[in-house]
């Protein structure tokens, strides 16, 4: 590619801290990561690695008792932790709208779907009854929801996990934003009504340059969905890279097993699926050493206790934090 | 052999009244399905084809129309009859959000149904509770905290916990793999299989991911619209569906096309067991 244009997420050594009774514990642990328009990061990862919780981070909704931390959360220039309430409304939902991995959070069980996303439309961009009804059409169908002229009028208690989902799907397209943060935003979709949203999500990013952030524990998706991989185990990066790049040629241990652990259309129950041995930490536990030192089948002992591994290039565009690929190479994390 | 559980032509039609206009959504239509003792029914279909409305039937906390439920031969009776099967028939929601009490702590949401049952005493509730945690991936910590203290997936497997608490005899898992990564999810389907050897547990399995379910089951049902349009052996079905829709799905996994990565398979040494 040529000169590429300025990022308009830059994400610089971010940190979410919460007090426990082992003192301030991280959830996430110093990520740095950059998006440009029209691009696109998929997180996957650990499950209670900090995916949803650095997400939040850009939306400035982390829980009040979470202290936030970055050298630099930059949207567009704009410094993220130095906003007030006003200039969080006014970013929110607008510039920068997430669909979240919970939908009844977004989804209020007393206001009907049109409700909902036409007041978001009306307070975002505006317009006449007639369009901003149009609009809110607009929106659902462009997200299979089916037949939103009359079924727009239903409460989300009436509507099942997936029609629910795409709801959401449709309040965070509402507003054309900058950039959409989906957060396992396709789970309780069927395969077809996914690949209908990847299609979708594809063509905002070619035509309109949507910055797009991918949270999705499905690595098929992630090869779907394409751009950089970022893969998360115990709040911090271990593995960094564009998509085939990293599931093609994994060289982080836990990205190694993660692939391992993976059911495919050609396994059976008789080839047992092979979960990584053992529990992630808790949070704060792996701090210090390398965060996966506690499973890794390569750890190397002293090194991995004490140290924290900073990145090895693997190519130009990927990255491992790993102390045995950055002494061994490929052959040590075999 | 008689089915353990068994719903017979179940219909349920809901009505939408909005506006002066009615319409009706014919959400389960003459559906019949069987689960056998010991045995693992895989349930996919098209997003919002009545596979929750079904199996909320089945459990009793949905009403149908018409049609009809039975647990080992006999009908359940509406209400009482459902009121008796609480214990041995356990339903893990689709939505972990609205599943948990918001502000009971997780410890004491997996004692609660020992309580209720007057099972165990209060040192051997907490011992049942931590071990029951451990078997889905979750240090003993977490029973001190609230549900929205946790992570999606942290949030899911403590419902699943939560079910498998009272050992039942069936249970109903409506999507609750989704939201856990790979690693997790194989240490969960594992646990799952292991259930069903050793206690014989009878499981209905809803899930969009087919990949699990063809791991998982022995048979699945197709649902479309309402009705099921496609059932059989699952190694069958997957390998030759007759259906188009089921096609459609089969066709739709994604990444499907590309090849499986090369440093990911193979490496049968088990790397320290699974200590
Ligand atoms: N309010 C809170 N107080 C303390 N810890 C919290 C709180 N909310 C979440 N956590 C913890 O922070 C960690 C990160 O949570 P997060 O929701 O970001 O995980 P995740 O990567 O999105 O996981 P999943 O894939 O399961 O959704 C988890 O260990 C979780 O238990
Ligand atoms: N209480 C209700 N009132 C009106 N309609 C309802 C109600 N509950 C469900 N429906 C509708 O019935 C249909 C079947 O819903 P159901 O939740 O059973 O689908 P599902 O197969 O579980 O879908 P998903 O895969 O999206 O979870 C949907 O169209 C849904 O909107
Ligand atoms: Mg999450
Ligand atoms: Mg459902």
């Amino acid at each position: 590619m040529s000169d590429s244009p300025k990022p308009v997420l830059e994400v610089e050594n971010l940190s979410v801290r919460f007090p426990s009774q082992r003192g301030e514990v991280a959830v996430v642990d110093g990520l740095s990561f950059q998006l440009r328009a029209g691009e696109s990061l998929v997180i996957a990862g650990e499950s209670g690695s900090g995916k949803s919780m650095a997400c939040r981070t850009l939306l400035g909704i982390t829980p009040d008792s979470s202290r936030v931390d970055a050298d630099r959360l930059d949207w567009k220039g704009q410094g993220l932790l130095a906003l007030d309430r006003a200039g969080w409304n006014a970013l929110r939902g607008a510039e920068i709208a997430m669909i979240f991995q919970d939908p009844a959070a977004a989804l209020n069980p007393l206001i009907t779907v049109e409700t909902l996303i036409s007041d978001a439309i009306r307070q975002h961009r505006g317009g006449t009854r007639a369009e901003v009804r149009a609009r809110t059409i607009e929106a659902l169908s462009r997200a299979g929801f089916p037949e939103p002229e009359f079924r727009m009028k239903a409460f989300p208690g009436e509507l099942s996990g997936g029609l629910r989902q795409r709801v959401a799907i449709a309040l965070a397209l509402s507003c054309e934003p900058s950039l959409i943060i989906a957060d396992e935003a396709t789970t309780n979709l069927d395969v077809s009504i996914q690949a209908q949203i990847v299609e979708l999500l594809r063509f905002l990013q070619a035509d309109l340059g949507l910055a797009l952030i991918f949270v999705t524990h499905d690595l098929g998706l992630a090869r779907e969905i394409g751009g950089d991989l970022m893969v998360m185990y115990a709040g911090q990066a271990v593995e960094y890279g564009r998509v085939p790049e990293v599931l093609e040629d994994p060289c982080h241990p836990y990205t190694r097993g993660l692939l391992r652990s993976a059911p495919t259309m050609a396994s059976d129950r008789n080839t047992p699926l092979q979960p990584i041995p053992g529990t992630a930490p808790r949070p704060g536990e792996a701090a210090g050493g390398a965060p996966f030192r506690a499973r890794c089948p390569v750890a190397m002992e002293r090194l991995c206790e004490r140290e924290n591994p900073g990145w090895t290039r693997v190519s130009d565009t990927h990255r491992v934090a790993c102390h045995r690929f950055a002494a061994e190479g490929r052959g040590g994390v075999q | 052999m008689t089915p353990i559980f068994e719903a017979i032509g179940v219909n349920r039609t809901f009505t939408l009244r909005r506006g002066g206009k009615v319409s009706r959504i014919r959400a389960v239509q003459d559906v019949s399905l069987q689960l056998d003792r010991g045995e693992i029914v895989g349930l996919v279909g098209e997003s919002g084809s009545g596979k929750t409305t079904l199996s909320r039937i089945m459990i009793g906390i949905e009403r149908a129309d018409s049609g009809e439920i039975r647990y080992q031969g006999r009908a359940v009776e509406p209400k009482k009859g459902f009121a008796a099967l609480r214990r041995e028939v356990q339903y893990v929601f689709q939505d972990p959000y609205n599943a948990l009490c918001p502000t009971m702590r997780i410890g004491d949401a997996l004692a609660e149904p020992l309580i209720i049952h007057r099972i165990a005493g209060r040192a051997e509730r907490k011992q049942r509770v931590e071990r029951m945690l451990s078997m889905v991936g979750l240090h003993a910590d977490i029973a001190r905290r609230l549900p929205r203290q946790l992570s999606g997936g942290q949030r899911q497997r403590v419902n699943l916990a939560r079910a498998l608490m009272l050992e039942p005899k069936v249970l109903i898992c409506d999507e609750i793999v989704s939201g856990l990564d790979v690693s997790v999810q194989a240490q969960v389907l594992q646990l799952l299989l292991g259930l069903q050897q050793e206690l014989d547990l009878s499981m209905l399995f809803i899930s969009h991911d087919l990949r699990v379910i063809k791991y998982l089951s022995q048979r699945v049902y197709v649902m479309y619209r309402g009705q099921v349009v496609e059932q059989g052996a699952t190694e069958k079905v997957f390998s030759a569906p007759s259906h188009s829709y089921t096609q459609k799905l089969l066709h739709a996994i994604p990444g499907r096309e590309y090849p499986v990565p090369a440093g990911a398979q193979g490496r049968s040494e088990n790397a320290g067991g699974t200590g």
